[in-house]
């Protein structure tokens, strides 16, 4: 069996995000987006159980591959990655569109996403894509199992849970909580950097989707309250009681 | 300037999400029909200020790709421009499938948009509020995602006046469903919040959110890290990837104020934040903020309450 997670090198959340032109600015360096930990640790569950080869799909700029080689340390067999100057900027029809492309050069069976990327939130590539390849697409997986003909699966829903079965040649979105995504030790740290990062050359796939969103400017919000701050001393409880009375909850 | 709504039931009737979309095309003036999907067997999710249909899927079948089908011959068949739904799980699904039969990329998290010489301008809400960033919409057909809670709904007389079409199920069944009990006041209506993060420090201290609920009669939210880390149940996550909230009052305790949570309950209408690190972003949007330990604060708040 082959798997396929979708994953996104994003820069690092714990720097402050800038944006030129529209366009969110990407240092050299990426870091793994944390949402697709899920998704790939998900996979290697799977891989364990069931002896499958993982594959990594990536869209957006090279830079130094850290996040690539960060899911490949995780445990994942290779990664397919596309880079390319006219993807920049690419709306989520258009990467649904490239990684559905992928997707099928990856030969995958199952295809993983995580439920939304940390730095975009769009939250519909995994549903495009199943759209595109005219397959079943199941969003906020928890759990799965497969069988010869099936895929066993375990979704959050708004009021708890379901469970459903499906094709097992089908698209799932991955939403934390359901496994612990592993850390990589040193050995497979090591042993990441001889797996295969094969580049997929963007003019040999088929890209019908167009850019329709046009960007046109961001507007600064005052956001600051400039509201009451007090340094507790042991009786600032009292001054949100106050509060709270003045607002008429108490 | 032709417009659909796609819409969804809770608790049988129409949502309020949906209803927030529904009152802003009144308010543009735009000629608009709702298709609303469900498993319900009598929805409340018709009127007599619109025209409803009503994809009835089985509830032991997750067919979305047949109900996308359907959906799309609408759009063709009459020309609709403009279609929105709530970000939400069911209606970003079937959003999504529709953007790659009509080729033209959605628009999500919208928190408002507005109509300029048939162009579509939409605003989004960026690094936690403290941007909007403005996109155009280049197409003949629009998708828009809107985030709960970014309209006021406006009261319509409900009935069971709609068309309903039962869509046949399709491959993915589901076998079973497992529904959590909701216990107290829920996070969308309740006056007053309660939310905890990781300066909670362990899931035992819990114990404090729901005595100090208790006695404000309040609902109970999370971040997403605590979510994620299991102390609560995701429904009860407050967010970007959970709910939106608009209290008359939201406690935050032991809450930075990352993006993520902020999003979900920035227009709370008075804000109370405890937290140890001055710095931390949710104090930029305080109301009252307290710069302390939430583990000593509660206890003691909760005692003279």
């Amino acid at each position: 069996m082959k798997i396929a997670v979708c994953s996104k090198q994003i820069p690092d959340p714990a720097n402050e995000v800038t944006y030129e032109n529209g366009l969110l600015k990407r240092p050299d360096e990426q870091v793994l987006d944390d949402t697709d930990r899920y998704g790939i640790e998900l996979a290697l569950q799977l891989k364990e159980k069931y002896d499958a080869e993982v594959t990594i799909i990536s869209m957006g700029p090279k830079g130094t591959l850290k996040g690539v080689q960060q899911a490949l340390q995780m445990g994942a067999d290779k990664a397919l990655v596309v880079s390319d100057e006219s993807l920049s900027g690419a709306n989520a029809l258009i990467t649904a569109n490239v990684i559905s492309e992928v997707a099928k050069l990856s030969e995958a069976d199952l295809i993983i996403f995580g439920t939304e990327s940390t730095d975009g939130y769009s939250g519909t590539v995994p549903q495009q894509v199943s759209r595109f390849l005219n397959l079943d697409c199941i969003s906020y997986v928890k759990a799965v199992e497969i069988t010869s003909d099936k895929v066993t699966l375990t979704r959050q829903t708004l009021e708890g849970s379901e469970k459903v079965d499906m094709p097992n040649k089908c698209v799932i979105s991955v939403t934390a909580g359901g496994v612990e995504p592993r850390y990589p030790n040193f050995k497979d740290i090591m042993a990441a950097k001889s797996k295969p990062i094969e580049d997929v050359n963007i003019n040999e796939l088929n890209i019908t989707a167009k850019q329709n969103l046009k960007f046109l400017e961001i507007e600064e919000v005052e956001n600051s309250k400039n509201g009451q701050k007090i340094i507790d001393e042991g009786e600032a409880y009292n001054t949100i009681i106050e509060k709270l009375k003045e607002l008429k909850i108490i | 300037m032709k417009a659909l709504i796609v819409s969804e039931i809770v608790d049988g009737k129409l949502s309020s999400g949906s209803l927030e979309i529904v009152s802003k095309a009144e308010e543009l003036g735009l000629e608009y029909q709702l298709i609303t999907i469900g498993s319900e067997e009598q929805p409340i999710i018709g009127s007599n200020s619109f025209k409803q249909t009503y994809l009835k899927r089985s509830p032991n079948s997750l067919q979305y790709n047949k109900i996308a089908d359907y959906i799309s011959n609408v759009i063709t068949n009459e020309q609709i421009n403009l279609v929105f739904g709530s970000s939400t799980y069911q209606s970003r699904d079937i959003i999504a499938y529709l953007s790659v039969d009509l080729n033209s990329s959605p628009v999500s998290n919208v928190i408002n948009f507005s109509l300029e010489n048939d162009k579509v301008i939409t605003l989004n809400s960026i690094n936690g509020g403290q941007q909007l960033y403005k996109t155009e919409i280049d197409y003949s057909i629009s998708f828009l995602l809107i985030r709960p809670k970014s309209f006021e709904p406006k009261e319509f007389e409900l009935n069971t006046n709609f068309t309903t079409i039962e869509i046949e199920s399709g491959n993915c069944n589901v076998y079973e469903i497992h529904k959590e009990e909701k216990a107290g006041p829920q996070l969308e209506d309740s006056k007053v919040v309660v939310s905890a993060g990781r300066g909670m420090v362990d899931a035992s201290n819990l114990e404090l959110i729901n005595k100090l609920s208790e006695k404000l009669n309040a609902a109970i939210g999370g971040t997403r890290a605590i979510v994620d880390a299991g102390w609560m149940p995701y429904s009860q996550q407050v967010g970007q990837t959970g709910k939106t909230v608009k209290p008359d009052v939201y406690i935050a305790c032991g809450i930075s104020g990352a993006t993520q949570h902020q999003v979900g309950m920035k227009d709370s209408k008075f804000i109370i934040a405890i937290n140890k690190d001055e710095e931390a972003p949710i104090f930029q949007i305080a109301d009252l903020g307290i710069v302390g330990d939430t583990l000593t604060v509660l206890p003691k708040l909760i005692e003279n309450i």
